[in-house]
């Protein structure tokens, strides 16, 4: 059984509709990626799965049970979202914003969960920083920082929307290694994002998301090298720049 | 540095002159005789306060009553167009001193202390007493010292609070109003069960709008009314008894007496008056009868006048311990609202931008409301109309309330700005790690507006502090009332505004200084290199 269900997802935001009916299955340890222009509705899908945003159609089915107003609470503990922004608690350290969570939703001790908080920046090359505030570290290091956070909650699903996209350049490779690293650890990922060369090298299955639909689905050679699809290749041409 | 500017000033022997000049002029301006300064101008100035009918009262605009027509004859008889000047109680007789006015004419009693003080009185125009109103029936009260057993409300500063206070009545059983007719109203309501001020004026207001009031039957003090003037004026007081006397003779008096006190006036009145001549101040007889010799030593009598910008240490000496008190009020009652106006502006806020119409509206509807009528207004709805619906508050009680309601509309809409100044993405991360909307607010959201929303904070806090003032009216005997209270009759109303003014900073400039400090241990992001004691950093 799929660990994640969408089927004829829609989403409108008054007259402009932006998803037009999304279907998508994504199997336990499997990375999709999910690329497409600006405005193709890749953050929205991503936000209609933990329901940042509320569909105006169709079902979200996470672990066999329907994703709800009631239920996403719940869901949200188990699904991580790291957000092209970040989105640090900047009036938090590193080790606070990777704790809070832990302490406040779950009920943690403070103890085991400094501990765990530990492991997780350990885990991003970032113990060193625990005690620093956002405010004083790089772009790179936050978007580190904030995927300990999406960990700290054991997720069996992590979301990624578009997480390189607000960095330096520079500063790109540094976040790819650590999606790499967990990509190599058979984590459930989604990934909406820009970088080509990336979701080739690390998803087991692309998705080119063109006008709201999935216009085409496959793996990531096939895709990449032999599109089925005309606009698929015209995208491909634009963002490889040939 | 001094010593050379001194030398530098000393060669230059023209600019030495000036300044010399310039002081000479000032000192004969001050020398010359009030009277002369009055008729060169054309007019005399005169000031009262017009809530206290029949003597003086305003009416369309206009300034009527007893005092006001004797005054006017007065003008005449000196030769000069008197203009009036309307001013609250408290303020009245510190116009004498500071020049803004030359005569004060208020139904004041001739008293003592008030002569010792520096003001010099004329001849009593008018035989007063104080007396006692009670509500209709309530017959516990019948006699002065009845009154030590009650709450007695008294209009401040006035022969009625010395009366009440002569009495027995304690200092936290008096109840003092900057105006009569809301001691009336206190009594009225019940606050207070007696109130003690001039018969004449007593009977008349009562009369227009007190119908559940009632005097008791006769005076508990007798006293003599006249008109007040700086301790300098002595030519122009004796000017002002000799006009007093001719009035008194050729009849005016009597029209005038009879017009506004509504009785007849009999030579028995005259009789009192005349036996009564020695209570006003001491002008040399030399003076009322020759007239225009210049005196010798026509300063032995009182002390040299001091301008309106000397400071008196003795005033404040004096004063010290009713201003601790009053700044002691002022500290806890700003204390209690913010205590009260925080958390309640947090609430409002949090309502106002809910998710649920119905308690949006009602919470735009309280701001608009609150922000759109007086404070003082608000204070007095609390302390005087609530009490006809059976909600009762306590001087203190009503005005903290009313400061906090007052307080909580503007603290709410600070929070709303900050709280709407937190980027969205906050609330998205902590919602996506599955806080709900109360966690996120609590834990992610608050603590930034916080930190954001401190200078606006402190902003409010400081003009709470001096908005805290208007609670006076309900009798607090907070910071701005006791100064009130003591400039009224000290004689140097400058030298106590002033010590107020001090305190008022002494209180305002730490809070500052606390906003500031918890401004920098908050702040741990824009600066890093200015942290304070307490930092966490390097836990």
């Amino acid at each position: 059984m799929p660990i994640l269900e969408i089927t004829k997802l829609t989403k409108s935001f008054g007259a402009l509709e932006v998803l037009k009916g999304v279907s998508l299955n994504v199997e336990e340890g499997e990375v999709v990626a999910v690329i497409g222009t600006s405005g193709s509705g890749k953050s929205t899908l991503l936000r209609c799965i933990n329901r940042l945003e509320s569909p105006t159609g169709g079902r979200v089915v996470f672990e066999g049970s329907e994703v709800t107003a009631q239920s996403v609470n719940r869901v949200r503990r188990e699904v991580g979202m790291v957000f092209q922004r970040f989105n640090l608690f900047p009036h938090l350290t590193a080790l606070q914003n990777v704790t809070l969570a832990p302490l406040k939703v779950v009920g943690t001790d403070r103890e085991q969960a400094n501990r765990d908080g530990m492991v997780f920046l350990e885990q991003v090359q970032l113990a060193a920083k625990a005690h620093n505030y956002p405010g004083e570290l790089s772009g790179g290091q936050q978007q580190r920082v904030a995927i300990a956070r999406a960990l700290a909650l054991r997720p069996k699903l992590l979301l990624f929307d578009e997480p390189t996209s607000a960095l330096d350049p520079e500063l790109v490779g540094e976040v790819l290694a650590v999606l790499r690293q967990l990509a190599k650890e058979g984590r459930t990922m989604i990934i909406a994002t820009h970088e080509m060369g990336f979701a080739r090298e690390v998803a087991h299955r692309v998705i080119f998301l063109d006008e709201g639909v999935i216009c085409e689905e496959g793996h990531p050679e096939q895709v990449f090298t032999q599109p089925r699809e005309e606009r698929t290749r015209a995208f491909l041409a634009r963002v490889l720049n040939r | 540095m001094f010593g050379r500017s001194l030398r530098k000033l000393k060669s230059c022997p023209l600019l030495l002159l000036l300044v010399f000049s310039l002081l000479c002029s000032l000192s004969t301006a001050r020398a010359q005789d009030r009277l002369d300064t009055i008729r060169q101008r054309g007019e005399l100035i005169i000031a009262t306060d017009a809530t206290y009918p029949p003597f003086e009262f305003r009416e369309k605009e206009q300034i009527l009553g007893f005092d006001v027509e004797i005054g006017n004859e007065i003008g005449r008889e000196l030769g000069v167009k008197v203009r009036w000047l309307n001013l609250e109680w408290s303020g009245v007789l510190g116009s004498l001193e500071s020049g803004k006015c030359d005569l004060v004419m208020a139904g004041v009693t001739i008293t003592e202390e008030r002569k010792k003080k520096g003001y010099l009185f004329s001849r009593p125009y008018f035989l007063s007493g104080q007396t006692i109103a009670r509500r209709k029936g309530d017959t516990r009260i019948q006699k002065g010292s009845d009154l030590k057993g009650y709450r007695v409300s008294v209009q401040m500063q006035t022969t009625g609070q010395f009366a009440a206070e002569r009495m027995g009545v304690p200092k936290d059983r008096l109840s003092k109003f900057d105006v009569l007719q809301d001691g009336l109203m206190d009594v009225r309501n019940g606050k207070s069960d007696a109130l003690v001020a001039d018969l004449p004026a007593l009977k008349e207001i009562l009369r227009k709008n007190f119908s559940e009031l009632e005097l008791i039957g006769g005076l508990i003090t007798e006293e003599n009314v006249g008109i007040v003037a700086w301790r300098s004026s002595i030519t122009l007081m004796s000017g002002v008894n000799h006009a007093l006397e001719k009035i008194i003779v050729d009849g005016r008096y009597a029209a005038i007496y009879n017009k506004w006190i509504g009785e007849r006036l009999t030579t028995r009145v005259i009789g009192g008056l005349d036996k009564a001549r020695k209570a006003g101040s001491d002008v040399p007889e030399w003076l009322n009868s020759a007239g225009k010799t210049t005196p010798e030593s026509g300063t032995k009598m009182a002390p040299p006048s001091a301008s309106a910008l000397s400071i008196r240490w003795d005033v404040i000496r004096e004063a010290l311990p009713a201003m601790g008190h009053g700044a002691k009020v002022t500290l806890k009652i700003t204390f209690l609202t913010l205590l009260f106006g925080i958390p309640g502006g947090l609430l409002v806020a949090l309502g106002r931008i809910s998710r649920f119409p119905f308690l949006r509206w009602i919470m735009v509807a309280y701001i608009e409301v609150v922000r759109g009528t007086p404070l003082l207004m608000q204070i007095y709805v609390i302390y005087f109309v609530l009490p006809a619906l059976k909600i009762d508050f306590q001087p203190e009680a009503a005005g903290v309330l009313a400061l906090s309601l007052n307080a909580a509309a503007y603290i709410a809409e600070i929070f709303r700005a900050g709280i709407e100044s937190i980027d969205t993405g906050q609330m998205e991360a902590a919602r996506s790690l599955g806080m709900d909307y109360l966690g996120g607010m609590r834990w992610v959201v608050l603590p930034q507006t916080f930190r954001r929303v401190l200078p606006p904070l402190t902003n409010e806090a400081i003009a709470l502090l001096k908005d805290s003032s208007l609670v006076s009216v309900v009798a607090v005997a907070e910071l701005m009332r006791e100064g009130k209270e003591i400039a009224t009759n000290s004689g140097s109303a400058t030298t106590v505004y002033l010590a107020i003014a001090a305190i008022y900073l002494m209180l305002t400039l730490p809070l500052t200084y606390l906003a500031r400090q918890l401004e920098i241990r908050w702040q741990p992001i824009s600066q890093p290199r200015r942290r304070s004691l307490w930092s966490r950093k390097g836990a």
